[in-house]
């Protein structure tokens, strides 16, 4: 038989029982549609995570003060240590040839008024560099001017949000504000960044390292900032850190320093094994359906008996009679395969609609490896049917009317 | 047709094709399991991070320094003008129902002792801690109730910083060094484990004034207060409150009690186990499919025999009703044995990954085995109905 006449002899069965077919095409659609969305859904988080930390600047360095013995536990993200981390340790950093730019961040807060409207909220004590390293955008005026980092300016750069609040309808930059006792005057609005991993940048009033530690009367930092000058560098530069900070701190490593690729790497990982999760449990939906498949044609194996021992009498051989039937099978599963994936792209659409913020999109692996397990499903199951077809006995077949 | 005979004629026409049933069952079964085992990890999960948070007791408020507005850590934790001080806490102590206000700074120093050192967490606390975290005393005592001023620089350590240090050796009574400062251990508390990624046995108990002075800091990080079972959260939330604004001016501080963050979590978690359930549920959807089918090819391969049972004398209703109960069967049948694979998983799961947290959600167990029997009689409905409009006299000249 030639491969023409088995594809036309298996549409030909298809056709006579339409209801059986779109039945199982819906099932198999269904299995397919599942896991082309989850998937989506997964891996589309995975990108938003990746994206928002790696828009916290390239080859970012944080070394955070105090550090845990028991590895794998915890960095100590807050909290306090004996021996702080002070502006001249920062400025010490310098001594690294791979480092680019260092900002050192304190952090606190503090009410903010402008005559007479009032809001706690938190106070970022930096420099000019927090500009570079963190990829900060102005909305209106200037960031921080470039001036050594112990020296109190009354400047600020205030973000959208406490602008809008503040501010309303008015122009901030240049405006006194006051935050506690003491007055800046507004240099610059941030431009709105939604919320960042850690921060919200849209409600934070930014000043001068120096004048947050004296606001808050504390010499101590909250972390440090570096960027190093490339992927490369930044690893001698967590070496070099080290060194530096241990010499400063009596011979003693009291610091912990994260990478940012750390961090990406072990949010990349978490996020992609959690897709497949997803997926594979949608996925079991796809062997339901195989199992569909499987009991269908089973079906109709003993419903065309009469037929088989026709075309076995009539010269087929077992082989030509197991790749029609599963062929048969096979299309079916095709069949759904691609419903379901047009079916999981109008949902993907859908939700991309009704989610206009949330980029939602499927890899193309995620689709065809949808498909291939779907046609596998199909043939798997479709064996065992077709084996009973090509076994069974011409004359007994025939027989059976 | 009594309802007997009804049975009987549905259960023979399932067994006289036993492969096809069981195959249509097994898709249910498969879809019941996945729904039964994945509310069953969800549900454990659930218990779990619940557990966590109530290990601590429910009757707690926590007191954070600074009003912010946005959710997440408030930069007041760090730092602030306006901070929580000690005379704070000890005056939340003679607040109606209060049984105890504890102060809390935290932090990170090196401890030494024996020659040997390591690097672990530092809580400033105050002597009410075994009370209100529940956190019991293994040897020795925690720290002695003394005014803030004049506290002694006793230390108590947690199990794990204990074995580090001293092994088998008693500490009680030695000193420490944690910082640049000297302690004598006067205690050792009972392991208490991982609390949402703090090591709590990894970390040194202290007075809470001592830490202040060796972190050189102005405030209070936290004031945890443990009011009496039978009072009021709302109640002991307002006076705590009033006291605060009584005392400070103006509201520059944070309450959280324990129950709205309990009851964030809990409806967070709720969604998460029904999410799951739903991601089960397609599988459930494709199984029902496959009974449609089933029933389908069934109707149409009878026709004969439903054509001489309407030439006996049977009614529309009485054909209608057996494919129904052939359905329904089939799909009780599929029901049960997934219910009965999937609590088997989860039982053999429990026994094999005692670190998995798994619980049955029977609530869950009970709808999913409602759904299939559901998905039975809907998915019976239109093939019988087809039974049930076939004239008598063309179902019998059908073969």
């Amino acid at each position: 038989m030639l491969h023409r006449d088995l594809l036309i002899q298996a549409v030909k069965a298809i056709r006579t029982q339409p209801l059986r077919a779109a039945l199982i095409i819906l099932a198999m659609s269904i299995g397919v549609a599942s896991v082309n969305v989850l998937t989506a859904l997964g891996d589309s988080a995975r990108r938003y995570v990746v994206h928002e930390f790696e828009s916290l600047g390239t080859h970012l360095v944080i070394v955070l003060p105090g550090r845990n013995e028991t590895t794998g536990g915890h960095p100590p993200l807050f909290g306090e240590t004996p021996r702080d981390l002070t502006l001249d340790d920062a400025a010490a950093l310098f001594r690294s040839r791979q480092v680019a730019a260092i900002a050192p961040v304190s952090i606190g807060s503090a009410p903010v008024s402008v005559a007479g409207l009032e809001r706690e909220t938190n106070i970022m004590g930096s420099t000019h560099s927090l500009l570079r390293v963190r990829h900060l955008t102005m909305a209106q005026g200037v960031f921080l001017p470039e001036a050594e980092a112990d020296k109190e300016l009354p400047v600020c750069v205030i973000g959208k949000k406490i602008a809008d609040e503040l501010f309303a309808r008015r122009k901030a930059v240049g405006e006194w504000l006051r935050i506690n006792d003491r007055r800046f005057r507004v240099v610059g609005v941030l431009a709105k960044e939604g919320q960042s991993i850690g921060t919200g940048f849209d409600e934070l009033v930014i000043v001068p390292v120096a004048s947050a530690q004296a606001l808050f009367d504390s010499h101590s930092l909250f972390r440090i900032l570096i960027e190093a000058h490339s992927e490369a560098a930044m690893h001698k530069a967590v070496d070099e850190v080290r060194a530096i900070i241990k010499l400063r701190h009596e011979g003693e490593d009291d610091v912990t320093i994260i990478t940012q690729d750390s961090v990406v790497n072990t949010f990349d990982k978490i996020l992609t094994a959690l897709t497949l999760t997803v997926a594979g449990i949608a996925a079991v939906s796809l062997a339901v359906a195989g199992v569909l498949v499987m009991n269908v044609m089973l079906v109709s194996v003993s419903q065309r008996t009469a037929e088989i021992g026709l075309l076995k009498a009539l010269g087929a051989t077992r082989g030509q009679l197991l790749r029609w039937f599963l062929c048969e099978a096979a299309l079916l599963s095709l069949a759904g395969a691609l419903c379901g994936s047009l079916l999981g792209r109008i949902g993907i659409e859908a939700l991309q609609w009704w989610f206009p913020n949330f980029p939602v999109a499927l890899p193309a692996w995620a689709m065809l490896a949808a498909l291939a397990v779907a046609l596998a499903t199909g043939l798997v199951f479709g064996v065992m049917p077709a084996r009973r077809a090509a076994a069974l006995e011409p004359v007994a077949a025939l027989n059976r009317r | 047709m009594v309802w007997q005979d009804l049975f009987r004629l549905a259960l023979g026409s399932i067994t006289s094709h036993k492969q096809r049933s069981l195959l249509t069952a097994l898709g249910l079964i498969i879809g019941i399991a996945a729904v039964v085992i994945l509310t069953s990890i969800g549900r454990g999960v659930h218990g779990f991070v619940l557990g966590e948070f109530t290990q601590f007791g429910t009757h707690l408020l926590a007191v954070y320094p600074g009003k912010t507005t946005t959710f997440g850590l408030s930069g007041a934790t760090i730092s602030t003008v306006r901070p929580l001080t000690a005379a704070d806490a000890e005056s939340l102590q003679s607040v109606e129902s209060v049984l105890a206000a504890m102060p809390l700074v935290q932090g990170n120093a090196r401890i030494e002792a024996c020659g040997k050192q390591r690097r672990s967490n530092v809580f400033g606390v105050g002597p009410a801690l075994p009370q209100v975290w529940r956190i019991g005393v293994d040897i020795g005592r925690f720290l002695p109730e003394e005014g803030a001023d004049n506290a002694r620089p006793f230390a108590v350590l947690g199990s794990k910083v204990r074995q580090e240090l001293f092994g088998e050796a008693s500490p009680l009574g030695q000193r420490i060094r944690i910082g640049s400062d000297r302690f004598r251990v006067v205690g050792v508390m009972r392991s208490k484990g991982q609390m949402l990624g703090f090591d709590l046995d990894d970390t040194v108990f202290i007075p809470s004034a001592r830490a202040m002075e060796m972190f050189d800091r102005q405030g209070l990080m936290e004031i945890d207060v443990l009011y009496r079972g039978d009072a009021s959260a709302e109640r002991v939330e307002q006076a705590v409150k009033q006291r605060l604004l009584a005392r400070h001016g103006a509201e520059d501080f944070t309450i959280v009690t324990q129950n709205q963050m309990l009851e964030k979590m809990d409806s967070v978690l709720s969604v998460l186990t029904l999410a799951v359930a739903a991601l089960g549920g397609i599988s459930l959807l494709v199984g029902s499919v496959g009974i449609l089918t089933i029933m389908t090819i069934a109707v149409s391969e009878r026709v004969a025999e439903i054509g001489l049972l309407r030439a006996i004398g049977a009614e529309r209703g009485t054909v209608f009703r057996l494919f129904l109960a052939e359905a329904v069967l089939l799909s009780l049948a599929g029901g049960s044995g997934g219910v009965g694979l999937g609590v088997g998983v989860v039982k053999l799961v429990a026994v094999l990954l005692p670190a998995l947290p798994v619980q049955l959600a029977w609530n869950y167990i009970g709808l999913a085995f409602a759904v299939s029997l559901a998905i039975g009689a809907a998915a019976g409905v239109a093939p019988a109905v087809k039974a049930a409009r076939l004239k008598p006299l063309d179902a019998l000249r059908a073969e």
